[in-house]
């Protein structure tokens, strides 16, 4: 985690790739997509191979943190032809890339948001409530100062208005509380430990199953640390 | 290097008000007369101005480095770009606290906030403790010292024949009004009140510090802006007594450019509102509540447990009070049948479940039996009577259930369902905690549960301080 930190901070980067995000956010324990970047497209399709399709490619790299509005994200990809039909799309479009993210594609219908920030006045915050596009219409968001008590987590889920999403759904199981406490106490630690660390976007952590994973994330970097 | 305690800003031996003087509408001048209601200091307050003319019959010197007298407490009310040079001169004689009530400071921009960090300087390198600059300094109701500029000869008459355990840190003179002549007509009353201004040195946090150790029993707070969040929770959360803040300025302070939509959705009132949460801090709704919710605290044990009984002689306030329990995330108490059945016994009562309906024909003695009946009941944790004082024996029935909360250890929060005039006319005739609306008493109870359960959480947490931003 620290080496990934350092080098981006080295280069005079703003923000961590979306690989590089999911990397430190897994190391905090928080369950991420199964992803690996590809560098050709036989590589691109071996990757999707290994995960079983339906996958989903992006293109990878620091500076391109609105990755859907540039048309690099290819979601429901279903077979090889389809693969080498996206990684040609997004390797074409004369952006400089890290690389082409090929995950695994993952279902559910309930979408989550957490975040870290920092107040000036309280320094590393944790926010949590309801994902997707919506978010910032919805507001359903809580706020701790980090770090957390996994009692201060557990309030934090009982505090948003649709509250109800956390328990059993349309026919999916409740969600696993504990697994999502752990993620947010986690993501405190690392507000309060990591100075390098100026905010963190987990948007959307999506549902799987019982299992929060985190689907796309972003890192933005203090460069004065 | 020592550094100086906040002990001689609330009791000081000796005084000089540097900038009072016989000029027309001078303010230094009425901080003089104001202090002369201190025994204590009465022949030991010194007026420092250029003609070193005695002030309302305070020896008057030309410097603080003439007085020939130790001098505890400095209190300056000059031009702001004369203060530094006297914060120089004040160091120099050995005075360790100062009050700064000048204004034209780090409020008025970049020269005023130059100025704020020379006097800064000085008083670091001296341990000098500072109040202020912009602000009235102290009111100690306990020994009369009071050194707000502008008050008027019998200001504080009230406050000082009937000091209270209740103080309060407040950012405008206005609010310090209000708070003062509301509890005129209420049981408790001020202890301290800090003004402290732009808050250079002492902030809420040390006030807090400060006030876990006297006699306060409640700290009421209104704030304009928080400076250092993380020590201010952390004084919080190692205070104990009840802490009730009202912040202004729900705007994003914070507002600095964001590149998530995290950061872009923390505005500064949310995570305040986080940070009270975790640090067990009482965050006010209005600024009424500075001075209605404290009687909760002094006079009533706090609520344990979330179920009410609700006992009233109108359907209607039954209704009322139902829905803003549950709106305040509390629940009307389910009576058991052994419970039930008690009450029925009582005398002819129109309903024996919750909320209990008295009906008309009820005896003193009914209602002492009533009220003894719940508070032993295990399936309830506090009372909310809604009595309507027609009779004059309905006031002995409310201080005999005040006795006997403090015997079972189980509050109550009374509403009278009466003309305000008389409601108050009550409250302060017959010293009894009444609140004067459904939704004072419904918040008192929600309040007292809040700082309940926030005590019985502190001790598991982390710390907050040691932790950089």
């Amino acid at each position: 985690m620290k080496q990934i930190l350092d080098s981006a901070i080295k280069k005079g980067q703003k923000a961590l790739s979306e690989y590089e995000s999911k990397k430190i956010i897994q190391s905090a324990g928080i369950e991420i997509t199964r992803e690996e970047l590809a560098h050709s497209p036989e590589e691109a399709v071996s990757l999707a191979e290994n995960f079983g399709y339906p996958v989903v490619l992006k293109g990878c790299s620091d500076i391109l943190t609105h990755k859907t509005e540039y048309g690099m994200v290819k979601l429901n990809i279903q077979n090889e032809e389809e693969t080498l039909k996206a990684y040609q799309e997004i390797s074409s479009s004369g952006m400089k890339l890290d690389g082409v993210l090929v995950q695994e594609m993952i279902k559910g219908n309930r979408e989550f948001v957490v975040g870290l920030s920092r107040d000036p006045q309280f320094g590393p915050c944790v926010m949590f409530g309801i994902g997707g596009i919506y978010t910032e219409i919805m507001k359903d968001v809580t706020f701790r100062i980090a770090p957390l008590t996994e009692e201060d987590a557990e309030e934090m889920l009982e505090e948003i208005r649709m509250k109800e999403l956390l328990d059993e759904f349309r026919g999916s199981p409740a969600v696993d509380r504990r697994a999502l406490i752990k993620a947010l106490v986690a993501i405190g630690d690392l507000g309060a430990s990591c100075d390098q660390i100026a905010e963190i976007d987990i948007n959307p952590m999506i549902i799987c199953g019982n299992r929060p994973v985190v689907v796309d994330a972003l890192v933005i970097l203090d460069q004065k640390s | 290097m020592h550094i100086s305690t906040l002990d001689n800003f609330f009791d000081p031996s000796s005084v000089a008000v540097i900038g009072a003087s016989n000029s027309t509408f001078n303010l230094g001048a009425t901080i003089c007369n104001t202090l002369k209601s201190s025994e204590k200091l009465k022949d030991r307050i010194y007026a420092v101005n250029k003609k070193a003319e005695d002030v309302n019959g305070c020896p008057g010197f030309a410097s603080i480095l003439d007085i020939p007298a130790d001098i505890d407490l400095a209190i300056i009310i000059v031009a702001a770009k004369a203060v530094p040079g006297i914060v120089r001169e004040i160091a120099e004689k050995g005075t360790r606290n100062i009050i700064i009530e000048s204004a034209g400071f780090s409020e008025e921009g970049e020269d005023g906030a130059r100025m704020q960090s020379d006097i800064n300087e000085t008083v670091r390198k001296h341990g000098i403790r500072v109040m202020g600059p912009n602000c009235l300094g102290v009111l100690n109701a306990q020994n009369r010292f009071c050194c707000f500029y502008g008050a008027q000869e019998h200001t504080f008459d009230l406050v000082y024949q009937r000091p209270g355990t209740v103080s309060y840190v407040i950012q405008s003179g206005g609010v310090g009004v209000l708070i003062l002549e509301s509890f005129a007509t209420d049981i408790v009353s001020v202890n301290k009140m800090v003004s402290i201004g732009n808050k250079t040195d002492v902030d809420e946090a040390d006030l807090i510090e400060y006030f876990k150790t006297d006699s306060t029993e409640v700290i009421g707070m209104f704030l304009e802006n928080i400076q250092h969040g993380r020590r201010l929770i952390e004084a919080a959360r190692n205070c104990g007594k009840p802490i009730l803040i009202y912040k202004s300025g729900r705007t994003s302070e914070g507002a600095r450019a964001a590149m998530s939509h995290t950061a872009g959705m923390a505005n500064n009132d949310r995570v305040f509102d986080a940070a009270c949460r975790q640090s067990g801090i009482i965050r006010l709704r209005s600024i009424a509540e500075l001075h209605s919710m404290p009687k909760m605290f002094t006079s009533m044990p706090l609520l344990k447990g979330k179920n009410i009984v609700v006992i009233t002689n109108s359907g209607a306030f039954g209704g009322i009070v139902a829905d803003l329990l549950h709106e305040a995330g509390l629940s009307m108490a389910r009576l058991k049948p052994e419970t039930m059945d008690k009450l029925s016994k009582t005398g002819k009562l129109f309903n024996v479940s919750n909320p209990v309906d008295l009906g008309p024909a009820i005896s003193p003695q009914a209602f002492h039996d009533i009220y003894e009946i719940l508070l032993q009941a295990d399936e309830v944790d506090g009372l909310l009577p809604i009595p309507s004082v027609w009779k004059d024996f309905i006031i002995n029935t409310i201080e005999d259930l005040n006795q006997m909360c403090r015997t079972y250890n189980k509050p109550s929060a009374t509403y009278t369902p009466n003309a305000l005039w008389k409601t108050l006319n009550i409250r302060s005739t017959h010293k009894l905690p009444i609140f004067e609306s459904p939704e004072e008493a419904v918040r008192a109870l929600e309040i007292s549960h809040f700082h309940y359960s926030s005590a019985r959480k502190k001790d598991k947490s982390a710390s907050y301080e040691t932790i950089s931003r």
